[in-house]
């Protein structure tokens, strides 16, 4: 891709960012607080301590998994907005395998129960496809509406066929995904959705089908014209984009929840969309932006503790940077923002020489 | 409202409508146009002749408002005015017909024609009277449209006619036509000369934007040059001739592309047998069409545009599959029609709309000119489970040198080319395999001279390589000029094949027509 085209790309989330808190420190100062106190006490939750540091990779993992799924499907050019259908149903799968598979080993059945959650996701993923490709549906409603399916059935399973105890709740799973690295305690979820999005990086622009899926989504019509076939690269997109939100919901379970219950996986599907389009359809953006959003989060706490301001000032922040992102990247595609980045490169190449 | 009044009346006292002075416009460091003087007059048609690149389209973006200039006064009625925004230049009666239409295509026409415009203030739109305004102006001018259609539903040339009347509706009195005849037949050329000059007998002005010498003498009472962003010469047209213009335009002598045409065909290489698809449609189907091409010939589909052959096109690059017939390619019957069959098969396409069909815009040139050879050894490892980039590179940079694709770099996008390089990208891609079939649908609508020229010679040397080529085009000379034989679709069907050496004109238009003149000039 273009150098300028890939300076702008980078450089919109930045200072949609840092334009983020410019706004949330004002917002901070209105209601009484102090900002540079207030953003000390989101920082030292989010990095304070080693368990600081660990919980944040924590919450940074589902989102990286919900944000990849979005990404995967944008990069074809459809919306998967089922990825917390998607996130809910790998888990569900990996907490039946857990609890019908027992007596291998727990390697063996983590590996199997995770397989399983990809499997799941990818067929929760593969019907909004179906209907687009054979019937012309749109899969936005589609996949959101199975949204609503899969946290219902997730709720039944809770408080029916596989409740534990008085709570709504399932049993908790036995076999579970270690935090690696005594000194930091890197859960091996993170690591995996960091492997993730290497793979799928390199899928996008190393390879083949990659380049075409790629292609699909930005000119469907000369796609088809050169031979590639379409269809199918959709559908491929919505069953790996639903698989990769179904790994992360079967990560989640294995690594964080332990067990099913109300309220599981809730929001990260939307989050995701957010996030893919903060970090410019990037799997590698998508990381950063998704780890960002959970050094809010998990920042927000200590400074709600720390100087009583609510963790909503936090809130506000996270909607300023999608809403300054999505703005920025508008912005600079206006034509007369082009030309006075065209001008600004021609006139540095010319001092350059 | 109220200052077009004034101008209007003061156009009774003088003849010049319009004048730019010392227009000159710069993108970054480049003049797009430098101290361009234009003075229009009124009830004249006014050429602005010169090649792709020339600054045409620039200076007319700045007078309907879309650019700003960086220097220069534009004068109406010789009053100094400033044009800062399209709406501006409504006001002050310009109006626009672009060359790749401004039309909603979900619209019908009567929804495109009164967009953005209301002449009173009560909230409904009285669609009757509108309507019937709409339809005495299309009268006067004999603008023949059928207002309650789609725009997808109707013809390029009656998309055309809408776009004028659009303009007309809006209080127009001086119309820029940008490249009108680029996607017209010579019949339906004959029909908006036809408009052009009922235009021009109501006093209204017309700048007419062309780079095609013949239409240019005909319709033109005076034609200004431009070259690489500046004025080079303002002629009358009785004063002048074709040879005169086009070494002003292009400022060097035209060398005229001479070669043999093929009159022994050898072995087919695609045969249609009494082929039909989408039967009902005049516009957009085939009927029982019956057709070969052979290896080393080239095959020119002459016709007015909208009779089938789009479809055609797309049938034989496996886009559409027929609904009755056999097609035979290399002699095996297709069951299956999916692109990437035909592709495997050696049939290159040059598409009709390169940026819809051909072009990937916002992906890069390089990655445009590789997206077929991507399993190609030379470029990938293991069939494509990883692209080696610096391969890729020199692969994009050989077709660049190779086809004379001038670009930045070829990471730019291609998105940003002009539409001569976009296409040699095209042609590049389509040609580097050494197709055995290549189907090439208007393949030099919209581009100068110098790029029609190569698109042409590139052709010329497919064929003389062994290809057999498809050309379907709306430029009558140019099936006349590069086909070994012609063939004239009407109506979605062949209603016949000449021979392309020394080929009946005459009986061609009239085929072109369906046989009967007053019949298609409406067409």
């Amino acid at each position: 891709m273009n150098t300028k085209n890939n300076l702008i790309k980078i450089l919109v989330p930045i200072i949609a960012i840092v334009v983020s808190f410019l706004v949330g420190a004002i917002l901070i100062a209105c209601i009484g607080g102090n900002p540079i106190e207030a953003f000390s006490y989101l920082f030292k939750g989010a990095f304070g301590s080693a368990s600081n540091i660990s919980d944040t990779f924590v919450k940074a993992t589902p989102l990286i998994f919900t944000g990849l799924a979005a990404t995967f499907a944008y990069r074809c050019g459809v919306f998967n907005l089922g990825a917390e259908g998607q996130f809910v149903m790998g888990a569900v799968a990996s907490i039946w395998i857990s609890t019908t598979l027992t007596g291998i080993p727990a390697p063996l059945q983590l590996v199997i129960s995770i397989a399983g959650g990809a499997i799941a996701g990818g067929l929760w993923g593969v019907i909004p496809g179906i209907l687009k490709i054979t019937r012309g549906l749109n899969e936005m409603i589609v996949s959101i509406m199975l949204n609503y399916v899969a946290i219902l059935f997730m709720g039944y399973l809770y408080s029916g066929p596989l409740r534990e105890g008085s709570v709504p709740q399932t049993g908790s799973v036995t076999a579970r995904l270690p935090k690696l690295f005594s000194q930091i305690k890197i859960p091996a979820g993170f690591i995996i959705a960091l492997v993730l999005a290497a793979v799928i990086y390199y899928y996008l622009f190393y390879t083949s089908s990659g380049f075409k899926l790629r292609t699909v989504g930005l000119n469907r019509t000369a796609a088809e014209y050169n031979g590639f076939p379409v269809k199918k690269l959709i559908l491929i997109s919505f069953i790996v984009s639903g698989a990769i939100a179904g790994i992360g919901g079967s990560v989640e379970l294995h690594g964080t929840q332990f067990r099913l219950m109300s309220g599981f996986g809730e929001g990260y599907g939307f989050d995701g969309v957010a996030i893919a389009l903060i970090g410019q359809l990037n799997p590698v953006g998508t990381v950063l932006v998704a780890y960002l959003f959970a050094v809010l989060r998990k920042g927000a706490t200590t400074m709600q503790v720390g100087t009583g301001l609510p963790t909503s000032v936090i809130d506000i922040i996270q909607a300023l940077v999608i809403v300054f992102a999505v703005a920025g990247s508008a912005f600079v595609n206006l034509p007369k923002i082009r030309q006075v980045f065209t001008n600004l490169t021609g006139k540095s190449k010319k001092e350059g020489k | 409202m109220r200052e077009l009044q004034r101008i209007k009346s003061c156009g009774v006292y003088m003849k010049e409508i319009l004048r730019m002075e010392n227009m000159t416009k710069k993108f970054g460091e480049v003049f797009a146009n430098k101290d361009i003087n234009l003075t229009i007059m009124e009830g004249e048609v006014h050429t602005l002749l010169g090649e792709n690149g020339a600054g045409k389209s620039t200076l007319m973006n700045i007078l309907i408002g879309l650019y700003q200039p960086t220097r220069g006064d534009i004068y109406r009625c010789g009053e100094k005015v400033k044009i800062d925004s399209p709406s501006k230049a409504v006001k002050l009666g310009l109006g626009m017909v672009h060359q790749h239409f401004m039309l909603v295509e979900a619209m019908t026409v009567f929804e495109n024609i009164i967009l953005g415009v209301t002449n009173d203030k009560s909230i409904f739109i009285k669609k009757d009277a509108i309507k019937k305004e709409i339809m005495a102006l299309a009268v006067k001018y004999s603008l023949d449209i059928e207002i309650d259609k789609e725009v997808t539903e109707i013809s390029v040339g009656a998309q055309q006619r809408v776009e004028i009347l659009k303009a007309l509706y809006r209080g127009a009195e001086v119309l820029i036509l940008d490249e009108p005849t680029a996607a017209l037949t010579d019949i339906e050329v004959e029909g908006l000369f036809r408009i052009i000059r009922k235009l021009t007998a109501e006093k209204k002005s017309v700048i007419f934007i062309s780079h095609k010498m013949r239409e240019v003498l005909e319709i033109s009472d005076r034609i200004t040059i431009l070259r690489a962003g500046r004025t080079i010469a303002t002629l009358a047209k009785d004063n002048t001739d074709a040879a005169e213009l086009a070494n002003l335009m292009i400022g060097k002598e035209l060398v005229t592309c001479e070669h043999e045409k093929v009159t022994n065909t050898k072995e087919n290489i695609i045969s249609l047998a009494n082929v039909s698809y989408n039967k009902n449609s005049k516009h957009s189907g085939i009927r029982d069409i019956t057709l070969a091409v052979g290896k080393g010939e080239i095959l020119g589909i002459a016709g007015v545009d909208g009779n089938g052959q789009s479809q055609l096109a797309q049938m034989i690059t496996g886009v559409i599959s027929p609904e009755h017939g056999e097609v035979l390619l290399h002699a095996k019957k297709i069951a299956k029609f999916i692109p990437g069959y035909f592709i495997a098969s050696g049939v290159s396409h040059i598409p009709e709309d390169r940026n819809k069909m051909g072009l990937i815009g916002t992906m890069s040139v390089k990655e445009n000119l590789v997206l077929k050879r991507l399993e190609k050894p030379e470029i990938s490892l293991g069939k494509g489970l990883f692209l080696k980039n610096p391969a890729m590179v020199k692969c994009a940079e050989n077709m660049k040198d190779k086809y004379d694709i001038r670009c930045e770099s070829i990471e730019q996008e291609t998105r940003n080319l002009s539409g001569g390089n976009q296409q040699k990208i095209i042609l590049a891609r389509e040609l580097e395999e050494n197709p055995d079939l290549l189907v090439a649908v208007h393949p030099t609508r919209g581009l100068d001279v110098g790029a029609t020229r190569f698109v042409h010679e590139k052709m010329l040397d497919s064929r003389d390589n062994g290809c057999g080529v498809l050309l379907i085009s709306a430029d009558f000379d140019e099936v006349l000029k590069l086909s070994d034989r012609i063939a004239v679709m009407f109506e979605g069907q062949i209603v016949g094949v000449y021979s392309g050496k020394n080929p009946p004109i005459k009986e061609i238009s009239l085929a072109m027509a369906g046989k009967k003149m007053e019949q298609g000039i409406n067409a």
